[in-house]
This record gives structure tokens, C-alpha cells and sequence, in this order.
């Protein structure tokens, strides 16, 4: 049955706009008593940094915010683990194990071999960031990337199930990978902003290098989507020239 | 009893095709089921006779497979990009939920399932018109006249239902500019992912020299983007 409403049209109240991760604002951190809300656990962790990034932000400069990093880091090793097993079901066996191991592994890695540099590049900047807080903003970064990552592991895996193509199916992960990598450093990038830094030049060189560093781990510990006689490579090569060799590959068997 | 959630029926189908952003913003409210069953019963009837004429040409059998397929791709595709759709919207600014993502993408599909239905008989009437198909059917301007009007009914569909996001988009955050944005990126997956799904259950219209199937033995084998890749490297090699 329908009811009228003697009120009119029941319209909820408007949403206010947040500002988005990655845009600049020179109100403090911890203005709004939402932000000053501590980060209880994982899952409020995925929640805040998708919805109040600036929370998040607030909660890493706070004492004891080292259970938030830890927090963030358990999400993103959970997420790039699970998208790594998309990852595998497009060679199956060894892959399903060894994909998401090293795809977990080697953006771990990656973070790592890049922290000690975004520690000085933001130093140099006139940032008043400590250590652990640049750890956090790391950890974040790694946090937003691996959660979107999750969002597209059901593409990933419908494409995966049905093509032969090596070159087609790694394109597209570097693609969902690119997408997810701005959208972290979106978040990188607004949360340095609070940190006094003068200059963004420090952080823009270090986004360089760690893009740099995440695509050579690709090569590095490959193969991560295809198969190989072995886990790890026994050749060297720059991340380029590798890609362009899968490109070259033999296309699949010509289908009716 | 949910007051709000009983009023819900059939003839909400006119909120839905106004795009009455106010009555709309209360369906994506928690504990509006059956607005969920309203939307999905729309894809379902809508999209399966717009499907079902599609696929009457070839065979009856063929059109009560599209018939199923059609609306099963547009819940796929909904259901694919859910959890993308609702993590892209906060960080490109719209704070709104995962239910509201959600129900906003379901509503703006059936709205356009719902004009798909309401062609079907037109697409119907063309079909139960045309010549039977024959071997040589693509060469004739039956068959381009036919895709061609598949195509323009698509696409208006497609319009009507982005348009119709589109303002719920803004009334849900408030901004042009933000729902211009979240619309996009929206608009990029789905396509993405349906455009892959549409390509494994093909086929939809059929060929004559093919036997009447729901899928293809080649299904699974390649990819919708492959395709466009080889099609164009083909053309652009002038052999």
C-alpha cells in the first residue's frame, strides 16, 4: 500500500563533501572530533582510510600509533595475498602458492628498500615527520593500494579464466596495479602535506624511485603471473627489457 | 513492520523511471529490501525480454537463452564491481557506503532494463518481420538494419539509466563535480567488466551456421580486448 506523506518528500539530509585523500587542506589534522577518534583494529583501519583519510593521518602522529601501523601492514600483506592468489589462477599449481607469496613479499620488500629514502627525501624537505610516522605514512600507502587491489581481484580473475595471454594478463595487473598506486600516493601525498615539509620535490623523486623499485621487483621475482623451471630467475634483467621479451612471445593457438 | 520498505511496488517502477532523486536516496536507506527484489526483478523481466527478442531471430531456443544471459551479465556486472565501485567513490570524494554504491548502481541498471523492456515488443515485432536467417544473412541489410537498431535501443538505455546516476549521484554528495567524477570511474569498470562478460556469453543474435547454444565451446578461450587488439593490428598491416 502506498502512504502518502503528509511531510512532502522525505529527502535525507546532504551528505557534506570530504575533501578528497589527495587534496590539499590547511585545516589541522584532529579539527573535527571524528578524526580524534582512535582506529580500534584492521577492519577500522580499511573503513578509515577509504572514508577519513584524515583520521587515519591524525592517528599516526598520535603515542602509540604503532598499533595502527601494524594494523595497516597485517591488512596489506592479508590483501596482497589474496590478490595474488588471483594472480596465480591463471598459471595454477606452483603459482597458487607462489604468486601471492611473492607478490606479499616483494611489495614488502619494496616498502622497505624505499623507507630509509622517503625518511631523508621528507628530512631534507624541512618535514617535522619522525621515523615511525613516515613508517605509518608507508604502511598506509601499502594499506590503500592492496584494499583497491581486492576491488579489482574479481576482474582479474574473470579475465585470467579466460585468456592464454601472458603479455595481455600481466598488462592488466600492471594497470590495476598503476590505478591502485595512484590512489596510495594520493594518500602519501596528502598526509606528507601535514608534516611542515617545504618543498613536495623530495616526495615527487622518492614516488619515482619507488615506482621504479616496485616495477624492477616484478622482474626480480618473476614469474609472478606466467611459470618458470624455477621459483626465482637465475638471469638478471632490467624490469623493460623483460616486458618487452613477454610481449615478443608466441602468441596462443589461433581459436575458431 | 518497515513502513517505508512495504510501500514499495510495482508502481514505484514510475519513481524509478522519473529518477525522483529524493525517493530514490531513501531506497539506498538500510532495511529497504525490497527495493533490492524491485530493482533486480526489473533487470531480470526487463533485460530478459529485450533479451529473448534479440535472440528469437535465430531460434526460440536461442532467444530463451539470451533471454537468461542478458539479465545474468547486468547482475554480474553489478555484483563484479561492487566492492571497487564502493572503494573508488570515497576516495574520489563521494563518502557515501558500500550499500549505497551499491543500490545506486542497481537502480540506474534497472531503469535501463526497464526501457529495454518496454522495446522488446518493438524489437519483437522487427524480428517476427525480418526473413528467416540464411547462411548469407550478414551480407544483407536486414541483418545491419537489425544490429543497428540493437545498437541505438542499447545505447539510449545506456543514456537514460547514466543520466538517471548521474543525478542521484549528485543529490547523494552534493556535487557536479564529485558525481562527474565518480560517474566516470563507475562508468569505466562496468564497461570493462561487461564488455568481457558480454563476450563470453555470446552468442547473442547468432549465425545461422552455428548450432543454437547457451555458451560457446570457446567461451573461456580469449578475451573481448585481444579481439579489438588483433582486429586492429590486422587492419593496420594492410594484408
Amino acid at each position: 500500500m502506498n502512504e502518502s506523506n503528509p511531510t512532502g518528500p522525505l529527502i535525507p539530509p546532504q551528505i557534506p563533501t570530504p575533501p578528497s585523500p589527495g587534496h590539499r587542506t590547511d585545516r589541522p589534522l584532529g579539527e573535527l572530533p571524528d578524526e580524534r577518534e582512535t582506529i580500534p583494529n584492521a577492519v577500522a583501519a580499511i573503513e578509515a582510510i577509504l572514508r577519513q583519510p584524515r583520521r587515519v593521518m591524525y592517528q599516526l602522529r598520535q603515542p602509540g600509533a604503532g598499533g595502527l601501523i601494524a594494523g595497516m601492514l597485517f591488512v596489506a600483506v592479508l590483501c596482497s595475498v589474496v590478490y595474488g592468489v588471483g594472480v596465480g589462477t591463471f598459471s595454477g599449481g606452483v603459482q597458487l602458492w607462489a604468486a601471492p607469496i611473492k607478490t606479499a613479499g616483494g611489495l614488502l620488500i619494496s616498502a622497505l628498500i624505499c623507507l630509509p629514502s622517503l625518511y631523508i627525501f621528507a628530512c631534507l624537505s624541512g618535514s617535522q615527520a619522525r621515523l615511525v610516522e613516515i613508517l605509518g605514512l608507508v604502511a598506509g600507502l601499502m594499506a590503500l593500494m592492496t584494499i583497491l587491489l581486492i576491488g579489482f581481484a574479481p576482474v582479474a580473475w574473470l579475465f585470467s579464466q579466460s585468456t592464454n595471454s601472458l603479455a595481455w594478463m600481466g598488462t592488466l595487473h600492471l594497470i590495476f596495479w598503476g590505478i591502485a598506486t595512484v590512489f596510495g600516493l594520493r594518500f602519501l601525498n596528502a598526509d606528507f602535506s601535514h608534516t611542515q615539509a617545504r618543498s613536495n620535490a623530495g616526495l615527487n623523486t622518492w614516488t619515482a624511485i619507488f615506482v621504479l623499485v616496485v616495477l624492477q621487483m616484478t622482474t626480480a621475482l618473476r614469474p609472478i603471473v606466467g611459470t618458470a623451471d624455477t621459483l626465482l630467475p637465475e638471469e638478471k634483467k632490467f624490469f623493460a627489457s623483460h616486458w618487452v621479451e613477454c610481449l615478443k612471445l608466441p602468441k596462443p593457438a589461433a581459436r575458431d | 513492520m518497515n513502513s517505508a520498505s512495504a510501500s514499495v511496488g510495482p508502481s514505484d517502477f514510475r519513481i524509478l523511471l522519473e529518477g525522483q532523486a529524493g525517493k530514490l536516496l531513501r531506497w539506498t536507506q538500510p532495511g529497504q529490501t525490497r527495493t533490492v527484489w524491485l530493482n533486480v526483478a526489473a533487470i531480470a523481466i526487463g533485460a530478459g525480454l529485450y533479451g529473448g527478442a534479440m535472440g528469437w531471430w535465430r531460434d526460440p531456443l536461442q532467444g530463451l537463452y539470451v533471454a537468461i544471459k542478458f539479465p545474468l551479465i547486468i547482475l554480474l556486472v553489478v555484483l563484479g564491481n561492487a566492492l571497487l565501485n564502493s572503494m573508488l567513490a570515497p576516495l574520489l570524494g563521494l563518502n557515501i557506503g558500500f550499500r549505497q554504491s551499491f543500490f545506486a548502481i542497481l537502480m540506474s541498471f534497472a531503469i535501463v532494463a526497464a526501457i529495454l523492456g518496454a522495446f522488446s515488443p518493438l524489437v519483437a515485432f522487427l524480428v517476427w518481420n525480418a526473413p528467416p536467417m540464411t547462411p548469407d544473412v550478414k551480407s544483407t541489410p536486414t541483418y545491419g538494419f537489425i544490429k543497428l537498431t540493437h545498437v541505438a535501443v542499447i545505447a539510449f538505455a545506456g543514456i537514460a539509466g547514466t543520466v538517471r546516476l548521474f543525478q542521484l549521484l549528485t543529490q547523494l554528495g552534493g556535487s557536479k563535480t564529485v558525481a562527474r567524477r565518480v560517474l566516470f570511474a563507475w562508468l569505466a569498470g562496468n564497461l570493462f567488466l561487461g564488455s568481457q562478460l558480454t563476450w563470453i556469453a555470446r552468442p547473442f543474435i547468432g549465425s545461422p551456421q552455428l548450432p543454437v547454444v547457451f555458451l560457446r565451446d570457446t567461451a573461456f578461450q580469449g578475451n573481448f580486448y585481444e579481439n579489438v587488439f588483433r582486429t586492429v593490428a590486422g587492419l593496420l598491416q594492410f594484408d
